[in-house]
């Protein structure tokens, strides 16, 4: 028990050390999001002292840009499901990989949701009232009771999931699945929640006809399913940009040949590090024998190259074998192999080309096997559960995933964009009194416009990217990007600043009170973005090498990825 | 190599902006609340409870110099006062009582003195029905004409009222109908508004912008 | 220097191990420092701030859950607090709603003038602030023939009311039997009481000011910084859910004055209007005016009834 407590502690140390390190890229951008955080939280200080005078919000006007962030973000963390839902329901391999980035950018937009919320109290040093036994939490009644519990709820259920999966992959171990997968279900239902709560929160106010509108939970619902899985092609494009390395220079090594007969020593070297090989009886690892040879590689020679035929599939004895892939020109590490791991099995047994190619990185040792005694091999049952679960741990991060969230970002704009004409049909056909802040946000009501540009730009995006994404130019990653810049920004502004807004205009006592955040408003927004982004840009310094099988257990030094050739000044002196 | 000196220009870089965000922290060089326009105190008369005017019967209680109600201080005792009217019949006030405004009433049915001053006695009302009332309880005399309005204020529901709504606690203060009205124009309530609102931000209403466009 | 670290391999770089190790070193301490001072730098607003909340302060119980003592003392403190800050003691009540009464208001329309003596006495009666100015009624001069209130305007100033072509139409907190801001607030720190009035602990609301964008009467009003009363216009007969001086950042409304009418008395823009055009009392009492009013006038309305908020704030014309 305390081992397995000592354990975590070292793999939450490791997490902690490797967010610390990285190239001066890193450096840079996490300076400059640093930078931003404090101007943020200086901003926000000023309004502790001053109360939120120091905002552009009124009586007239009594939510903002805080609020309007909140809600646009809360749509960003329940988006994750989409990743979820085709993975865990629809069996979708392809979004596999991407899944544990979607509920990681989940939780850095959920606590990004409980800064925007928490700057947006007028008494932030009574939160505890909130606290249920504590304080006295008005549940059921108020919709923001419950939007505490859900996304608090949301929060751990992601973090949870999230560091499990991290975990067991750090430990080179499978998943439990009851430890999981009956959360997985949960949060898929509670992502929905989350988002039709907060929609509820405004349409549950009788006395303000803009967003006392049941069509405001489905258009939540559809424009986070735009935002969020776009914000995710981009995101993950990202990752996929900073571990690769310049194509070609990978593989220019040396064809790695010259293999020797492998012998039982071998297997017991193998053993060491894969416990499950005890399953192998003797007589059937004298059959292997017959198909398997040892190589001996230094660093940079080529194990195997992406597009060649074989039906090989190699176990690491000693050292540690790079797993690349090329992909739109580049190379992109999608696995660290080290000693008792597998690679090159899939195309191996398949006898398909190679997705990926070997390359040796560091002096090693490698088992190769033919088709027939790979399948020997995994004939004892624990040998075969190994190794099918170990087959999906890589970091593959495919144009044909980002082309799976092309198709949800599709579908979810076009709703969104119908759900849209929907409400303005309803306004403006029948007319109503209540139609004066849609008039507002559209048109402009006697003389005051502030919105009419905005709006009109969102409009005006959420078209394009709609049409860019129905149209098969989409397919290349360029216009794709573009769609999905156009996207996020046009739903930022339709559904934040767009809906939160024209709602208090006029005032349920007819005035007009225009509204604009001031300057320290709007640093305490960018304060938070930064603070969200930090938060993500380390979760994916902690994720990518766990998923990659750089940072494990078994490693014990944690190797930085080849582009970040910089040790921690301060870590090296531990 | 390359890359350890970017490392170290990048890191320098960052230490040199936190001195710099530091030093503007410290001299709070931006986002200070701007100071908020002054907004002048109230004049005391809007918060003030006394009312327009003050009936005989208050004046009476507050031992105010009466001199003005000496009626036979210029008229002349048992000698009803003539009255006078120009060619449209209305009457002409003299100009003794120039202070008066004769405005009770339309078509000018009630501009008469004596439909409420007793001619023969004008230290005392009289109504329709020949009654006589002291000049300090003219409230009856109002209510032999303004029968609904009457009721109402014996319910309590015309008219100013103060102090207690629960009477077990102490007692309900009422007026009379001369406290508020001019009984000689008893409509007009002509007053100067007290100022508007100072929002926090500049709010306009639809309405002031039709009526009065900026 | 010349080796490409691909990885911290121990003995790569061995060369210049010990000057990189010190050169990192140097480099990771002035970041350090020089983040660190930046951090320190940014909390500096905290220190302009006035009203630090004490220990006690910050950890004061829910208005309901406080026993008599505990309330006898915070009462106490409260009375020092504000005797501190305005040299003057005042006496700070804890009134409870009375058995038997149920509150309703009516105000007759053809009877304001619009000369917005209420608002003012209203501000007097309840320690609002003064700038920025917090007012718990809105007088809408609306023009005749019509009740939407997008036509009403709020900044009239003629030289005189009543204008003719106009009604005035004050509007305040309208007691609802149905409160949306009660149904909202996340943290209970608002409700209604026995006897009708919509009450604010002003000590447990957290300022999110939901309460403000569910209200359709646009009754609440938010303290977006420190109050600003002179000290000379503080009333100081004062109640816990009533006119006791606000803090930063929670929310305020009208509480048909709770100091004076759970004291028995009327509430102080009743007694300030000059035409007797506000009516106060216990419904429940079949001899109180507004029963009276209820029962005999025939033309009242609740504003925006069709929201369901069923207010206790009745407006009626009599003639």
């Amino acid at each position: 028990m305390t081992q397995a407590i000592r354990n975590y502690c070292l793999f939450l140390w490791r997490c902690a050390r490797i967010a610390f390190v990285g190239d001066w890229r890193y450096y840079a951008w996490m300076g400059a999001l640093s930078v931003l955080c404090l101007l943020g939280l200086n901003a926000y200080c000023k309004q502790f002292a001053h109360g939120l005078i120091v905002t552009g919000m009124s009586d007239e006007v009594s939510w903002g840009v805080y609020i309007a962030n909140f809600t646009f973000l809360v749509g960003v963390a329940a988006a994750a499901v989409m990743l979820v839902i085709p993975v865990y329901i629809y069996n979708n391999h392809e979004l596999h990989d991407l899944v544990i980035f979607g509920e990681l950018l989940a939780v850095a937009a959920i606590l990004m949701c409980l800064a925007f919320v928490t700057v947006d109290l007028g008494r932030p040093d009574r939160f505890w009232h909130l606290i249920p036994g504590l304080g006295q939490f008005n549940f059921p009644a108020s919709m923001l009771s419950w939007d505490v519990v859900v996304l608090n709820g949301y929060l751990l259920l992601n973090v949870h999931i999230c560091g499990y999966l991290l975990y067991c992959r750090y430990r080179n171990r499978k998943p439990a699945k009851w430890f999981y997968i009956p959360f997985v279900f949960i949060a898929i239902v509670w992502a929905v929640s989350i988002h039709t709560v907060t929609a509820f929160l405004y349409v549950g106010l009788g006395g303000r006809p803009f967003w006392n509108s049941s069509i405001v939970g489905p258009r939540f619902l559809a424009s986070a399913f735009t935002a969020g899985p776009a914000l995710i092609i981009l995101a993950m494009q990202v990752v996929r940009r900073v571990t690769a390395s310049p194509p070609g220079v990978d593989v220019a090594g040396v064809a790695l040949d010259g293999a020797v007969p492998a012998s039982l020593v071998h297997f017991e070297m193998l053993e060491r590090h894969l416990p499950e090989m005890a399953s192998v009886p003797a007589e059937l690892r004298s059959e292997i024998l017959a198909g398997a040879t040892v190589l001996e590689g230094n660093a940079g020679d080529v194990v195997c190259r992406q597009g060649e035929s074989s039906d090989e599939a190699y176990f690491v004895l000693q050292g540690r074998v790079v797993i690349k892939r090329e992909e739109s020109g580049r190379f992109r590490i999608t696995r660290s192999s080290g000693p008792g791991e597998q690679f090159g099995e899939i195309s191996g047994l398949a006898g398909t080309p190679r997705v990926a190619s070997a390359i040796v990185e560091e002096p090693s040792l490698i088992l190769r096997l033919n088709a027939e005694s790979m399948r020997k091999l995994m004939k004892p049952a624990p040998m075969n559960r190994i190794i099918h679960s170990r087959m999906t741990e890589r970091l593959m991060i495919t144009d044909r995933a980002l082309m799976t969230l092309r198709g949800i970002v599709q579908v979810s704009m076009l709703i969104n964009v119908f759900l849209l004409v929907n409400e303005i049909f309803k306004e403006f056909y029948t007319r109503t009194a209540h139609v004066a802040s849609s008039h507002y946000l559209l048109l402009g009501l006697h003389g005051h416009h502030a919105l009419v540009p905005w709006i009109w730009t969102a409009i005006a995006f959420n078209l394009i990217a709609m049409f860019l994404l129905v149209l098969p130019v989409s397919r290349s990653l360029k216009y794709l990007n573009v769609a999905c810049v156009l996207a996020i920004v046009g739903i930022w502004i339709e559904k934040g600043m767009g809906l939160v807004i024209p709602g208090f205009i006029p005032t349920p006592l007819g005035a007009i009170s225009e509204y604009s955040p001031s300057l320290n408003e709007t640093l305490v927004c960018l304060g938070i973005w930064a603070f969200g982004l930090l938060c993500y840009t380390i979760f994916l310094r902690m994720a990518v090498p766990i998923l990659q099988g750089r940072l494990s257990h078994a490693n014990e030094q944690a190797l930085y990825p080849a582009q970040a050739p910089v040790a921690e000044p301060a870590m090296a002196k531990t | 190599m390359n890359n350890q000196t970017r490392t170290n220009q990048v890191l320098l870089l960052a230490s040199l902006a936190f001195l710099a965000l530091a030093a503007g922290f410290h001299f709070n060089l931006w986002g200070r609340p701007a100071p908020r326009p002054d907004i002048p105190l109230v004049d005391p008369m809007f918060t003030s409870n006394t009312t327009w005017r003050t009936s005989y019967a208050e004046l009476i209680r507050a031992k105010a110099d009466l001199s003005d109600f000496d009626c036979y201080a210029c008229h002349e005792r048992h000698k009803p006062p003539p009255m006078h009217f120009d060619t449209n019949n209305i009457l002409i006030v003299p100009k003794e009582h120039s202070d008066i405004v004769m405005h009770h009433g339309t078509h000018n049915r009630n501009n008469l003195c004596f439909n409420c001053h007793d001619e023969n006695n004008l230290e005392l009302f009289q109504t329709r029905d020949g009654r006589q009332l002291k000049l300090s309880e003219s409230t009856p005399l109002c209510g032999s004409c303004h029968g609904p309005t009457y009721r109402d204020w014996e319910a309590g529901a015309h008219g100013r009222t103060s102090g207690y709504w629960n009477r077990d606690l102490g007692p309900i203060t009422r007026l009379d109908c001369v406290s508020c009205h001019n009984p000689h124009s008893p409509k007009n309530f002509s007053r100067p508004p007290a100022p508007g609102p100072h929002p926090l931000r500049p709010v306009r209403t639809i309405a002031a912008e039709h009526h009065n466009p900026v | 220097m010349s080796c490409n670290c691909n990885s911290n391999k121990p003995g790569c770089c061995h060369s210049s191990e010990q000057g990189v190790s010190r050169r990192n070193f140097l480099r990771t301490s002035a970041v350090l420092a020089s983040g660190l001072a930046a951090l320190a730098a940014s909390l500096s607003p905290l220190m302009e701030m006035e009203d630090v909340p004490s220990a006690e302060k910050f950890l004061q119980k829910y208005y309901k859950e406080l026993t008599p003592e505990e309330m006898a003392k915070v009462l106490k403190r409260i009375e020092n607090e504000v005797e501190r800050q305005y040299g003057i003691r005042p006496h700070v009540r804890d009134l409870k709603p009375m058995d038997g009464v149920e509150f309703v208001y009516c105000l007759n329309l053809t009877r304001c003038i619009g000369c917005r003596k209420c608002v003012h006495a209203c501000v007097k009666e309840n320690n609002q602030s003064r700038n920025p100015e917090i007012q718990y009624i809105r007088v809408l001069k609306m023009p005749h023939g019509t009740f939407d209130m997008e036509k009403g305007d709020h900044n009239y100033a003629p030289e005189s009311v009543p204008e003719k072509g106009f009604f005035y139409m004050p509007v305040q907190c309208q007691q609802c039997k149905n409160p949306p801001c009660v149904k909202v607030c996340p943290v209970h720190a608002t409700w209604t009481d026995s006897d009708g009035i919509t009450v604010i602990d002003y000590d447990w609301c957290i300022g999110c000011r939901y309460c403000e964008a569910a209200c359709p009467y646009w009754a609440r009003h938010f303290n977006f910084t420190k109050p600003n009363i002179p000290k000379d216009k503080l009333n100081p007969e004062m109640a816990y859910l009533g006119n006791r001086p606000r803090r930063q950042g929670v929310m305020e409304k009208c509480h048909f004055c709770v100091q004076r009418t759970r004291a028995g008395k009327y509430p102080a823009c009743l007694e300030v209007c000059p035409v007797g055009a506000r009516k106060f009392g216990n419904i429940l009492d079949p001899n109180s005016e507004v029963s009276y009013i209820l029962r005999t006038k025939r033309v009242f309305m609740q504003l925006k009834e069709e929201l369901g908020t069923s207010p206790r704030f009745f407006y009626y014309f009599d003639v």
